[in-house]
């Protein structure tokens, strides 16, 4: 039993072997390399952390493992498969940063709506959707649009979608952003059960704090490259620092020489 | 994926964009304006001041308009569906599930179908209560059995090339614009009978010939001339009198009672007309003689007729899906609302237009680009089943079949597949 719990937790989940992408115009000339030569592996039950600045490549390597972008080349499997394909769709999960929901559909809608995509039968669907919008809060508000959700409700709602069909790995793009410290514990509490229960979750974050709180392994982007990548619990102090010394070199910050002000008595010049 | 599993991913799909229009404004305004339109109809409609012109108008603009405002609204919502649900990323959230982007696209389709479908019954039910005193059945509309047009014309170029004397300016002209005008000329051909002559045409009705027939004739000709006309349609044992036209349209009931001892001299299958009057009888045999067979009752042709204005809805609102998927939404709209527009005035602009033969370039040019317009949208521009129901004409079940094979299922399967090439090539940033 333990050993085939073992096998199970070395299980590859995700799989991006060499993989390359470059944007291209309408005429097809290259206009960005977004993402070079990336090799990731992520096994059954880690937490994996998928940190970076703006515009290093986390956003297209999320949506080509996503099988929303192809990669120009290399290989992406998920459970062995192709992203695109129904057996490796049904297992995922998927919260963007932005939770993008129907504004006229109400809470409960929304889940009967992705439960619905996951060809869940009728009952189970039902059970699921009690369940989750009883584990986010949201009984009492799951019969109204959410269209008129505030931002941390909203973000629920799409917590709970994400989670509807039960997925083996769960594609989280800033799970935290725009939750209250409350719900962000929360949320952080969520990811670990799910984690411990055997279900695999692949993050992208600028809350490096949260990262470092709840990611068992990290890699960490620059430039559409690797830059770092390793295991949370083997480096020495805190992630933030590791972070900037990582992809804060190279970078001078200036001020604009005509916001520098010149204190004189009497007020601004 | 089960067969009960693609169902249910079906219907969520199509629940989600019946409850997208559902709950907007679109809809109240489209059931409310539909409702005005076929209550307040009556009332605004100018007719030839007869009760029979009155109803034949009502029937054609009541369901007309409420089928105008439908395309234009489910249309419009069907080019900015997808199109919207790209632009504001929610799209990407339904393509990661288990579930095709062309099942996406079908689903979506088949909701806005089954909403021009209600607005339709609705409207029908209207139309079918405010005329339950006028209820008549339907007739089969047979045409006489010649050669088809493009024949003759085929035969008359021939004769005319042949022709030493023919002008070199006409023997120099494009072939296909000689066989167009020929055509035409071939189906606008009169036949004259003169006083005390006989006119025959052969109909093929053997398959109603246990039914009430009829003969139809038209005086809707370029001059508009309603001559008197007196005479005797005789079809095997059947006859019908005519005396004195007033309308534009006549329909002479064949019956045994008129005539029996003469039936003999005359042939089964040929409708004779021996004309008694004092003027020739002018009529052009491809357009304005029908032998008509009655059919079954209004309801069933209106059931009919709806079920045929659904399947041109569908290919609208499946053209409009796969615009809004590719251009854009609001790019998407504008196309398919300016397409309508050009659909319905494409077959008043070639009529009108100069003869080829005497135009200029650029005109040759637009003209080719309008008839291209209107060969495409020939089914939105003619709307049939409505022209059917006002004359009291059968709307075939064969051609309802034929044209909810393509319109209801062919049409949104392709197009939905084209949609779902264009969205994947977009997301992917090509």
């Amino acid at each position: 039993m333990d050993q085939d719990n073992n096998q199970n937790k070395q299980e590859v989940v995700v799989s991006l072997s060499d993989i390359s992408k470059t944007f291209r115009d309408f005429w097809l000339r290259p206009t960005v390399k977004a993402v070079d030569r990336l090799n990731l592996n992520v096994k059954r039950g880690e937490i994996f952390g998928l940190l970076g600045p703006n515009g290093s490549g986390k956003s297209t390597t999320i949506k080509m493992i996503l099988g929303l972008l192809k990669p120009g080349s290399g290989e992406i499997r998920l459970f062995g498969k192709a992203p695109t394909s129904a057996e490796a769709r049904a297992k995922l999960g998927y919260l963007p940063e932005l939770s993008y929901l129907h504004p006229f559909m109400t809470a409960r809608e929304t889940l009967d709506y992705y439960a619905g995509l996951c060809s869940l039968p009728k009952k189970i669907a039902k059970e699921r959707s009690n369940e989750l919008l009883e584990m986010t809060g949201l009984q009492e508000a799951a019969d109204r649009p959410v269209g008129g959700f505030s931002k941390g409700m909203a973000r629920r709602v799409a917590l709970a979608s994400s989670l509807i069909g039960k997925p083996e790995l769960l594609v989280l793009d800033e799970p935290t952003s725009g939750l209250d410290p409350v719900s962000t514990d929360e949320v952080k509490t969520l990811i670990k059960t799910l984690a411990k229960g055997g279900m695999t979750i692949l993050m992208s974050s600028h809350l490096l704090a949260d990262a470092q709180d709840v990611c068992s392994s990290f890699m960490i982007l620059n430039h559409g490259k690797t830059v770092a990548e390793g295991r949370v619990g083997q480096i020495n102090g805190d992630l933030g620092a590791f972070f900037l010394s990582k992809v804060g070199e190279g970078r001078d910050f200036k001020i604009a020489p005509f916001l520098c002000v010149e204190t004189v008595p009497g007020g601004a010049k | 994926m089960g067969c009960c599993a693609v169902i249910r991913a079906f219907c969520s799909i199509f629940l989600l964009e019946f409850r997208r229009f559902f709950r907007s404004k679109a809809f109240a305004l489209l059931i409310i304006a539909s409702t005005a339109w076929m209550i307040l109809l009556p009332f605004i409609l100018k007719s030839d001041g007869t009760a029979e012109g009155a109803r034949e108008i009502y029937m054609r603009y009541s369901l007309g308009g409420v089928f105008a405002l439908s395309a234009i609204a489910l249309a419009s919502s069907a080019a900015s569906s997808l199109a919207r649900e790209r632009e504001e990323k929610r799209l990407q959230l339904s393509m990661i599930r288990p579930v095709s982007l062309a099942y996406l696209a079908l689903a979506r389709i088949a909701a806005l179908v089954f909403i021009g479908a209600i607005t339709l019954f609705v409207s029908s039910s209207i139309l079918a209560f405010k005329t339950r005193g006028t209820w008549r059945n339907c007739w089969h509309v047979l045409d006489p059995v010649l050669e088809s047009a493009s024949e003759e014309a085929e035969k008359e170029y021939a004769r005319y090339m042949a022709d030493p004397d023919l002008p070199e300016e006409i023997r120099k002209s494009d072939k296909a614009v000689l066989i167009r005008l020929l055509t035409r000329h071939a189906f606008e051909r009169y036949e004259a009978i003169p006083p005390g002559g006989k006119g025959g045409w052969i109909f093929d009705a053997a398959k109603f010939s246990s039914r009430p027939l009829a003969v139809r004739i038209r005086f809707t000709n370029d001059y508009n001339i309603r001559d008197d006309v007196k005479g005797v349609f005789s079809f095997g044992s059947l006859k019908g009198e005519i005396d004195n036209i007033t309308q534009a349209i006549a329909k002479i009931p064949l019956d045994k009672k008129i005539n029996r001892e003469e039936s003999s001299s005359l042939r089964e299958g040929q409708l004779d007309f021996e004309n008694l009057g004092k003027n020739s009888l002018m009529l052009r045999p491809r357009r304005d003689i029908n032998l008509l067979a009655e059919a079954d009752s209004f309801a069933f042709n209106l059931i009919r007729a709806n079920l045929e204005l659904i399947a041109i809805l569908a290919s609208l609102i499946s053209l409009a899906m796969f615009l809004g998927a590719g251009l854009g939404r609001s790019v998407a709209v504008f196309t398919c609302i300016t397409f309508m527009f050009v659909a319905v005035a494409s077959s008043d602009i070639i009529s009108e237009c100069p003869d080829p033969l005497e135009s200029d370039k650029v005109d040759k040019m637009s003209l080719a680009i309008t008839r291209a317009v209107d060969f495409v949208a020939r089914p939105i521009n003619s709307l049939r089943p409505l022209a059917a129901l006002s004359l009291d004409e059968c709307v075939e079940t064969k051609e309802v079949v034929k044209v909810t094979i393509v319109d209801i299922l062919l049409l949104p399967l392709l197009f939905s597949l084209l949609s779902a090439f264009v969205i994947a090539h977009k997301e992917d940033g090509v």
